[in-house]
C-alpha cells in the first residue's frame, strides 16, 4: 500500500490530506489532518459571558459572523431556560438574519470562484478557463467584487465585516434608517441580477422551477454554472464523490431552510442525539490521533452537513431530483452551494421590505450575571450547522463547547466510520479528484481545531 | 513587478477576508502593481513548495512577506503548507525587503498567545518586544517588522502600506512600529456621535442612535489607535457608527481586556479618560460641558431642528 500525503491548496486554513492507494491505483483509505490548533474553548473558561460576543466572531474570518449569532442564541435560551424574560423584535430578528445571510452568500460565492472552479484550469487549459484564473481572469474579479459587495450589508447595519459583535442578547446596536435599508436593498437587487445573468442563465422564477438537469440545461442562456455542469460532466465528477447518505440540518431559516435529519428517509431532529467523537483528536489520544478535531455523530452516524443537506432536509425538487440520479456526488455538492446564493438573496430582499424601522432595535434584558445553567445556540453557517454550548454561573463561562458544520464533515473517525468527507475521496484514481472532491465540502481548517 | 509571498501561522484567515473586501478599484491597481506569488486561499498555479523553493535558492525575490496569525517560539507546533512556521520565518526572514505583520495576532499573539505562552507576534508579544524575531531584528530594507494592526486589519491600511512602499515612500512608524498614516488617527475621529461626546451626553443603553457610547457601554473610540470613523469599513460604515462600541482591537491588549461593553468606572468617573488629557482636566471639562443645556441632544435625533 502506498501512502501520499497532500498539503491543499484554496481552502481555509492549512489542511492535509494523507491517501492510501491500493494496488488497482484506487484510494483506499483517507485522513483529513488539521493542525493549528487555538484552544479557543479554552479561552473562553472564566470569561465574562458577554465577553463571548467579542470572542467567538474571531474563531473564524469567513464564518465569524455565524459565529457571532450561535453566541448571541446561546445567551438568549439561557435567559429563556432560566424563566427570565427576553423579548427580541420583530425587526432585529430580521436584522440578525439578514446579516447572517449575507455572509452565507459571501462565502458561497468566493468559495465557487475562486476555490472550485480554478481547479478545472488544469483539465482544460484554453481561453475559455482562463476568465476563471486567480488575479487575471475577469470571471475570478468579478466574484470577488460581488463578495465584496454583499458584506456592505453586514456594514450597513452591523458597522463592518469581518469580524463585528453588533448582534446582543435583546437585539442589535444599530438603529437603521429607512434610506439604510434601501441602500441594503440595492445591494441585494445588483446581486439578484449578477447571479441570474452570469451563473445560471435565466431569470430567478425561471430557475426556481427547473425540476431537473436537462430542464436548466435546455433554459439556460448559458453562465457559469452551466460551464461547470459541462467540466464535471466531462470529468465523471458527476458521479464521483459520494458520501453517506445521511444529512443534518439543525436551524430553520424561513422560509428557505427547513430542519431534519435524513437517514434512510426523512426524520425530525432530535437534538439530544448529537455526540462528538475524541478517540482519533491528538488533543486527547496521542497515539491513535491523526488531526486536532473532534468528530461529531448524530445517533451514532457520520453526517452530511451544509447546503446540500439543507436543500434535501428542505425538499426542494430540483435536488431530490439530481439526488435520485446523482447521488451526493461532487456536481450536486457544488450546485447546492450555488444554488442557496440565489435562494437566499431573493430571501433577503423579502426580509429587507419586511423590517418595521419603528420597532425597537434592543430591549435591555435582565442583568446577565444572574444567570446559571447551561444553554445552546443553534444556526446555520455557510458550511452547515453550527452549534454552541454554555454553561454558565453568575454571568462567568464555566465551559463552552463548540461543534463546526466542518467538524461534521471533515472532523476525525470513530472507530466505525470515517468522517464523510474521508469517505467521498475513497475509490477515486487521482488525487487532484480527491482534492476536489474535498473542497466540495467547504474545507474549513480554521473552524475545524478551533 | 515586486513580489509578494503571504503566509499564515494560528489564525482565523480574517486578515485574508479583509483584504478580500477591498474595492474593486483598489484592487485592480494593486494586482497591477504587486505580483502576489503565493496567497494560499488564492494561487492556484504554484504550490507553496515550489514557491519556498525559488525563494530559498535567491531565483525569485521576496519583497513583500506578508505574515497573518500568530507564529509558535517554538519547533513543530504550528504548520504552513506542510511546512513549519518557525522554520520558513527563520530562512525567509534574511530574504525580504518588508515583512508586514497583518493582524493583531501576528502583530502581538493576540487570543491564541492567551491559551499558549510560547505563541508570539513577530516583533511583540502584546506589548514586549521580542517576540519571534526579537527585539532589534530590521528586515533588508532597515524598518523592523512593519505592524498593520486590528482584529482584523482593513484592507485599505495593508493594502495603502504596501503600495506606498512599492511607490518608494518611506514610511514613518509609531512605537508600536504601526505606519503613522494610519494608526495617528484615533476611531473616535470622524466619529457621528462626537456631538454627544463634546457636550458629555451619555447613551445608557444600545440600540439608539443617541448619545456617545464612551461613558457606560465600554468604547475605546477616544483611546484606541485606528482611523476606523476615517477610511470606512467596507466604505459603509464602522463599528461606533452602527452604534457598536469601539473594542479597542487594533491595540496590543485588546484580547487582555473583559467586559468589552462596559466602561470601568470609578465613583462615576471613567478609569481610563481619552488620551492626552489628565483625569484631572478630565473631570472638569466635563463637569463644564454638563452645566450647559445643548437642547438638540436631548431629543431623540430625527426631532431635532
Amino acid at each position: 500500500m502506498r501512502v501520499q500525503k497532500i498539503v491543499l491548496n484554496r481552502v481555509e486554513g492549512d489542511v492535509n490530506l494523507k491517501l492510501c492507494w491500493d494496488q488497482n491505483g484506487k484510494i483506499s483509505d483517507a485522513y483529513v489532518v488539521a493542525y493549528n490548533y487555538r484552544g479557543f474553548e479554552r479561552i473562553l473558561q472564566g470569561k465574562d459571558l458577554l465577553d463571548a460576543l467579542v470572542i467567538n466572531p474571531r474563531i473564524c474570518g469567513i464564518c465569524g459572523h455565524a459565529h457571532l449569532m450561535a453566541t448571541v442564541n446561546a445567551i438568549e435560551n439561557l435567559y429563556k431556560n432560566s424563566s427570565i424574560d427576553i423579548e427580541i423584535t420583530e425587526k432585529a430578528k430580521l436584522i440578525k438574519q439578514i446579516t447572517l445571510c449575507s455572509e452565507i452568500v459571501q462565502n458561497h460565492l468566493k468559495w465557487f470562484y475562486l476555490f472550485v472552479i480554478p481547479d478545472f484550469l488544469n483539465f482544460f487549459p484554453s481561453l475559455e478557463t482562463e476568465k476563471f484564473k486567480p488575479f487575471v481572469g475577469e470571471k475570478w474579479k468579478k466574484a470577488l467584487k460581488f463578495s465584496s459587495e454583499i458584506v456592505k450589508v453586514i456594514a450597513i447595519f452591523g458597522g463592518q465585516w469581518p469580524h463585528t459583535s453588533y448582534a446582543i442578547p435583546g437585539g442589535i446596536t444599530s438603529e437603521p434608517l429607512k434610506t439604510d435599508i434601501v441602500d441594503a436593498l440595492s445591494i441585494v437587487d445588483r446581486l439578484i441580477k449578477y447571479v441570474e445573468e452570469e451563473i445560471f442563465g435565466m431569470s430567478y422564477e425561471d430557475y426556481l422551477n427547473v425540476k431537473d438537469l436537462e430542464e436548466f440545461l435546455s433554459k439556460s442562456k448559458g453562465g457559469d454554472l452551466t460551464t461547470f455542469i459541462d467540466f464535471c460532466v466531462k470529468t465523471g465528477l458527476d458521479k464521483e464523490g459520494q458520501s453517506y447518505e445521511h444529512f443534518i440540518t439543525v436551524s430553520t431559516v424561513y422560509p428557505c431552510i427547513n430542519e431534519g435529519v435524513i437517514k434512510k428517509k426523512k426524520c425530525k431532529l432530535n437534538l439530544k442525539k448529537i455526540k462528538e467523537v475524541k478517540d482519533f483528536n491528538i488533543l486527547y489520544n496521542k497515539e491513535t490521533g491523526y488531526t486536532y478535531a473532534n468528530g461529531v455523530r448524530y445517533d451514532g452516524l457520520p453526517m452530511q452537513t451544509g447546503p446540500l443537506a439543507r436543500r434535501l432536509t428542505s425538499e426542494t425538487e430540483l435536488f431530490l431530483n439530481l439526488y435520485r440520479l446523482y447521488k451526493d456526488s461532487y456536481l450536486v455538492r457544488v450546485w447546492a452551494r450555488v444554488d442557496e446564493i440565489l435562494r437566499i438573496l431573493i430571501n433577503m430582499k423579502d426580509w429587507l421590505l419586511k423590517i418595521n424601522v419603528n420597532e425597537k432595535s434592543y430591549i435591555k434584558p435582565k442583568d446577565y450575571k444572574k444567570l446559571y445553567g447551561e444553554a445552546f445556540g443553534y444556526v446555520e453557517a455557510s458550511r452547515g450547522s453550527l452549534i454552541h454550548k454554555v454553561k454558565v454561573e453568575k454571568g462567568v463561562i464555566k465551559s463552552y463547547n463548540i461543534i463546526t458544520p466542518t467538524m461534521w464533515n471533515l472532523g476525525s473517525r470513530c472507530n466505525k466510520f470515517k468522517s464523510p468527507a474521508e469517505k467521498a475521496v475513497l475509490g477515486l484514481e487521482d488525487p487532484l479528484k480527491a482534492q476536489m472532491v474535498l473542497r466540495s465540502f467547504d474545507v474549513c481548517s480554521v473552524c475545524l481545531t478551533h | 513587478m515586486k513580489n509578494l509571498v503571504w503566509i499564515q501561522g494560528l489564525t482565523c484567515n480574517g486578515n485574508s477576508h479583509s483584504f478580500l473586501s477591498i474595492n474593486d478599484t483598489m484592487l485592480d491597481v494593486f494586482l497591477s502593481n504587486i505580483n502576489i506569488l503565493y496567497h494560499p486561499m488564492l494561487t492556484s498555479e504554484m504550490e507553496f513548495k515550489d514557491v519556498y523553493k525559488l525563494l530559498l535558492s535567491g531565483k525569485e525575490s521576496l519583497n513583500f512577506l506578508v505574515v497573518e496569525g500568530a507564529v509558535n517560539t517554538k519547533k513543530d507546533e504550528v504548520f504552513f503548507q506542510g511546512f513549519d512556521v518557525f522554520e520558513i520565518l527563520n530562512n525567509l526572514k534574511d530574504k525580504s525587503d518588508y515583512i508586514l505583520a497583518v493582524g493583531n495576532c501576528a502583530c502581538y499573539g493576540n487570543f491564541p498567545a492567551l491559551y499558549n505562552e510560547n505563541v508570539k507576534g513577530l516583533q511583540y508579544r502584546f506589548k514586549d518586544k521580542g517576540g519571534f524575531l526579537g527585539e532589534d531584528f530590521k528586515t533588508k530594507s532597515g524598518y523592523p517588522i512593519i505592524n498593520i494592526t486590528g482584529c482584523p486589519a482593513h484592507p485599505e491600511w495593508i493594502v495603502r502600506t504596501i503600495l506606498s512602499l512599492n511607490f518608494g515612500y518611506d514610511i514613518k512608524l509609531d512605537n508600536l512600529n504601526r505606519p503613522k498614516d494610519f494608526y495617528m488617527y484615533l476611531a473616535h475621529d470622524g466619529c457621528i456621535r462626537n456631538e454627544y461626546f463634546e457636550w458629555k451626553v451619555e447613551a445608557h443603553e444600545f440600540g439608539t442612535k443617541e448619545g456617545c457610547l464612551f461613558y457606560e457601554l465600554g468604547c475605546r473610540g477616544p483611546l484606541t489607535h485606528s482611523p476606523c470613523n476615517k477610511i470606512l469599513w467596507n466604505e459603509k460604515s464602522s463599528k461606533t457608527r452602527s452604534g457598536m462600541p469601539c473594542i479597542g482591537c487594533t491595540e496590543f491588549d485588546f484580547p487582555l481586556r473583559s467586559k468589552y461593553f462596559e466602561t470601568k468606572t470609578n465613583i462615576g468617573i471613567p478609569e481610563e479618560v481619552p488620551l492626552g488629557v489628565t483625569k484631572r482636566a478630565y473631570i472638569m471639562l466635563s463637569g463644564v460641558a454638563k452645566t450647559f443645556t445643548n437642547q438638540r441632544l436631548n431629543k431623540k435625533l430625527e426631532d431635532t431642528d
